[in-house]
């Protein structure tokens, strides 16, 4: 020091304040040590993470095809308004719903619904807030970026179904996956679902729901790109720092024939009660040109309106309607069959050797007793051999055939055209048939839980103990048709291949995974003699399908009247399942189809006509030459 | 004016000092620069800079007993102007503070950053007569007094960061005009036993608001504290430092936390947090080298200063830089919760730079005058 001051120690007391500005700058440098060095890679991997964000290209979904190429499904693009979790973290739900329903339009009971419901989800990324968004709501998202910066506009392409219902239990819809699903192993486990390896599924994702598009979402499922952002504080993008452009999903081609498809749709809407089902295939391949099931839904109401309180009343009302618009009677209605029954029976007749070839006489008498009841024929047919039979649908010929087989020759029927189990069809939720047999009696009756001969009546000609899916009867009688080939009946002809797209490699194309149909044993003269009959139905006199008969194309077929109740009460309601089996050229099938139409009465009436009407439908198309002309007073008429 | 060209002045001049606050301001303006390169703050800065030298030289160059004569006057202005800048439609308010005063084609500027230099001057002046005793109770008190006034009103605007900022001040030239050592140890004692207690206090009472607690718990635990909400600054703050590494990441500028407006006030308040994210521990560390350097060099100044005023000032302007400098830096690193005070001879700001190279102007004219007596 210049000055003496000693006395007060001040040269140990600027040294102490010397130490201590050295010492805090030490603690400084430690920390940056700490901050910097230590754990500098941890922070800037923080960094990084706040600063970059990948935003969604959702993959163009593959449309859906018939099998001439005519567009069935396809998608366009909407725009959702989302609300990002990641924005969301310590935040309180409900403080946004009022703004949001102002602002956005939106009922304020379903925003609320769906905030709840997705800040509760563990694993949440995003929310949908609000579907389809107007260009009035993606600029009021655009001017409340400051206040609201968890609110994102995402492109979603919306899936576009035919809106009159054609063809809508085939197609199914698209729908958001449910967190219960994101659970299920066909959506996560690559053991079970080799597809989610590649394309794994996220919350929020748009996934087949129902019909072809829940069976191939796998292929139809494109993969979604991304485009990598930096975004600032506020969450505004600053620039892109990388693009993967999506991979579009494979284009399916269906064996649906859209012009049978629409006759066959045609059909039923003009039936009296506008229910019922026609189901047309190619019997020599199992590839299913037509499925109709009436009455039908708009599939649009689930992939688009569902979200909404009108849609979600509409879809309720489609849930309680009585008439089951949403269920597909294909593979889902268990309907007695009627004297559909009895071709199967009379080819397994004739193999078992009930009866034969050289004789295959049996007594009619009007009816047969059984202990004290008597269960009649609808006609007095003395003792006819098979073709005729066949031909007039004699109910007592085959109460005799099916006494004669029992019930253990009947169940070996069924077990042969697999009648007892799934057809195998490309579709979700198919229901098995119920047959006869001693277990299903036990069940369907414990009173009286003992099968008799009585109940073998029943079973023989298609009533009280069959119940079949109407493509498990088709299936068994293309079979028939085509000499004993069980083919799985099916909707896919082909899924397309797509190339390879940036990261993600080519898909290669895809077709029914056909097993190898299951063969039959029906011996070459036994076919001619069942065929022989079925032709007789429609083109001999007294035959009960007339009605089908098409000039110069040889149709077989056979009528089934399936007993909704006893007999005296089938009026109204109640009235008969009337049931038309058919194909054609009866020797040589290119074409099979099956029709019912829901009470309305005796099938050579009602689903005869409606059989023909297809069968000029495929002409016109597949053999012009063959096709009926107008006749001359009406080309007249219309000039 | 005349006598600072004579040799001797020359040569006792403190070039290294003046070179090395220069060389502190000049990186400053360099990392202003990387904090906001599309804003003109760098600029203003440059022209700071250039200014506050000629400032700092004339100021060395002044002999400061005079200027410690006439500090009355000085410390009479500063107050008015404390008071002018209350005046609503003169001093202009910015984020709710009332601090600046707008001055046409120069833009504005903060009292309370030059007020310090007058209040250090009369405490040098009232505590630098010569020592006989120990500090007595009136002393301390015309020293509090001292320091009250500029406080009082600086917390009117208000602005606890700046206020804070005038303690050590007091602190030093309490410590360094015998104040009893035991005095200080029981101080020292009493304040650290009491931060718990009255955290503990305060939280249960309520006067300690959810929002401060928030800011303390950003500190205690980063992790799991409000990061979008009050502990916001702090962690990003963080989060820049961490990312700068040992070498920091200059060069890819585009994606920089500020420039990302991710880091709030990035070229004052958090302009170390600029300077982590751009040089990285090894520029850090060679800021705070010279930081050590500057502070030693002002103390090594005021041990040889030629009287107890002199000394006086010099280590009160020692306790002020590294009072901000720990403050600065400790919120920066995300030690200390988020208060406004600027990094000497770094923050821009015209004020901030203006009054430090005053301050260092002080310490070179008393280092010029160690051999007249």
């Amino acid at each position: 020091m210049k000055f003496e001051d000693e006395t007060q120690n001040l040269k140990v007391r600027v040294a102490v304040i010397h130490g201590l500005v050295l010492a805090i700058l030490v603690v400084l440098g430690a920390r940056l040590y700490f901050l910097q060095v230590i754990s500098g890679g941890y922070y800037a991997e923080r960094a990084e993470n706040q600063r970059v964000r990948r935003l969604r290209i959702p993959a163009p979904r593959g449309a859906i095809f018939d099998r001439t190429g005519k567009l069935l499904v396809d998608s366009r693009s909407t725009y959702n308004i989302v609300l990002s979790g990641e924005d969301m973290k310590g935040k309180d739900w409900n403080e946004l719903v009022a703004p949001l329903s102002e602002g956005l339009d939106a009922d304020p009971g379903l925003l609320r619904e769906r905030l709840n419901e997705a800040s509760h989800q563990a694993a949440f990324e995003e929310v949908t807030v609000k579907e389809g968004a107007t260009p009035a709501d993606i600029s009021w998202v655009e001017a409340h970026t400051l206040e609201l910066p968890m609110l994102l506009v995402r492109e979603q392409p919306q899936r576009r179904y035919p809106s009159n219902g054609t063809l809508a239990h085939v197609l199914g819809y698209v729908g958001e996956i449910s967190p219960e699903q994101l659970k299920q192993p066909r959506f996560k486990d690559p053991e079970v679902n080799p597809f989610v390896k590649d394309n794994p599924y996220h919350s929020g994702d748009i996934i087949g729901q129902e019909g072809l598009e829940s069976t191939y979402d796998r292929y139809l499922r494109g993969r979604d790109g991304y485009r990598e952002v930096e975004v600032d504080s506020r969450g505004r993008i600053q620039r892109d720092l990388a693009v993967v452009a999506p991979q579009p999903g494979q284009d399916l081609v269906t064996t649906i024939d859209l012009d049978l498809q629409l006759t066959a749709e045609e059909q039923l809407r003009n039936s009296p009660n506008k229910r019922g089902v026609i189901i047309v295939i190619e019997p020599q391949s199992g590839e299913l040109l037509a499925m109709a099931s009436y009455p039908t839904y708009d599939p649009n109401l689930f992939s688009q309106r569902i979200s909404t309180p009108e849609g979600r009343r509409e879809a309720n009302a489609l849930l309680r309607d009585p008439t089951t618009p949403l269920f597909n009677r294909a593979i889902r209605g268990r309907y007695p069959p009627g004297s559909t029954w009895k071709i199967p029976m009379a080819v397994a007749g004739l193999q078992q050797g009930a009866i034969t070839l050289k004789n295959s006489h049996l007594v009619c008498g009007g009816g047969i007793q059984i202990g004290n009841k008597f269960t009649r024929c609808m006609g007095h047919h003395g003792s006819p051999e098979l073709h005729t039979a066949i031909r007039v649908s004699c109910d007592g010929y085959f109460y005799r055939l099916g006494l004669k087989m029992g019930l253990d020759g009947i169940m070996q029927m069924v077990d042969e055209f697999d009648l007892n189990k799934k057809t195998g069809v490309d579709l979700p939720h198919e229901l098995v048939s119920w047959t006869p047999s001693r277990e299903f009696k036990a069940r369907f009756n414990p009173h009286d839980a003992e099968w008799k001969d009585i109940d073998t009546v029943y079973a023989s000609f298609g009533q009280v103990y069959d119940f079949v899916t109407p493509l498990a009867m088709l299936r068994a009688q293309a079979a028939i048709a085509n000499g004993g080939r069980l083919y799985v009946p099916h909707l896919l002809k082909e899924a397309k291949p797509v190339s390879a797209v940036g990261p993600f490699a080519a898909r290669p194309r895809q077709t029914f995974d056909h097993p190898d149909p299951k063969l039959l044993d029906i011996p070459a003269d036994q076919h001619q003699l069942v065929v022989g009959g079925m032709w007789a139905v429609v083109n001999e006199p007294g035959g009960t399908g007339g009605a089908a008969r098409v000039q110069g194309f040889d149709v077989a077929g056979k009528t089934g009247t399936a007993q909704v109740v006893g007999l005296g009460k089938d009026t109204g309601k109640n009235k008969d399942h009337s049931w038309f089996v058919s194909y054609a050229p009866a020797f040589k099938p290119e074409i099979a189809m099956i029709a019912l139409i829901e009470n309305v009465g005796f099938g050579g009436k009602f689903a005869a006509p409606a059989v023909h009407n297809i069968y000029q439908s495929y002409l016109s198309r597949a053999h012009p030459e063959l096709a009926p002309r107008p006749a001359t007073a009406e080309v007249a008429r219309k000039q | 004016m005349v006598a600072i060209l004579e040799k001797g002045r020359l040569r006792d001049f403190d070039w290294l000092l003046t070179l090395l606050a220069a060389a502190i301001a000049a990186f400053g303006t360099w990392m202003i620069y990387y904090a906001q390169p599309d804003q003109g703050y760098w600029k203003k800065q440059l022209i700071g800079l250039g200014i506050s030298l000629v400032v700092m030289l004339t100021v060395a160059f002044t002999d400061y007993r005079k200027l410690v004569h006439i500090a009355p006057a000085f410390y009479i202005f500063g107050l008015l102007l404390l008071v002018v800048v209350l005046v609503p439609r003169i001093g202009l308010k910015i984020n709710g503070q009332r601090c600046w005063i707008g001055v046409p084609g120069l833009g504005q500027f903060q009292p309370s950053e030059f007020m310090k230099i007058p209040t250090v001057l009369m405490l040098a002046r009232y505590f630098g007569r010569p020592r006989h005793s120990t500090l007595t109770i009136k002393e301390t008190i015309m020293g509090c007094a001292i320091l009250a006034l500029p406080v009082g009103l600086i917390m009117l605007e208000p602005d606890a960061g700046q206020s804070i900022t005038y303690f050590p001040l007091l602190a030093v030239v309490l410590f360094l005009s015998s104040v009893r050592m035991w005095l200080v140890i029981a101080a020292l004692v009493l304040g650290t036993a009491s931060v718990p207690a009255a955290w503990y206090a305060g939280v249960k009472t309520g006067a300690i608001k959810p929002y401060q607690q928030e800011r303390i718990n950003v500190i205690l635990d980063p992790e799991n504290a409000d990061r979008r909400g009050f502990g916001y600054h702090t962690w990003q703050s963080i989060l820049t430092v961490g990312k700068g590494g040992l070498t920091g990441s200059a060069t890819k500028g585009d994606a920089s936390q500020s420039k990302l407006k991710f880091l709030p006030e990035p070229h004052t308040d958090f302009i170390f947090s600029v300077t982590a994210e751009n040089t990285g521990f090894i520029g850090c560390v060679l800021l705070l080298l010279a930081y050590a350097v500057l502070l030693t060099k002002l103390i090594h100044g005021a041990r040889r200063a030629p009287d107890r005023t002199g000394m006086l000032v010099i280590m009160a302007i020692v306790g002020g830089l590294a009072f901000q400098i720990f403050i600065n830096v400790g919120m920066a690193l995300g030690m200390l919760p988020v208060i406004g005070v600027p990094l000497p001879l770094m923050s821009a700001g015209l004020s901030a730079i203006l009054s430090t190279s005053v301050a260092i102007g002080f310490a070179i004219s008393i280092r010029l005058r160690r051999f007249v007596n």
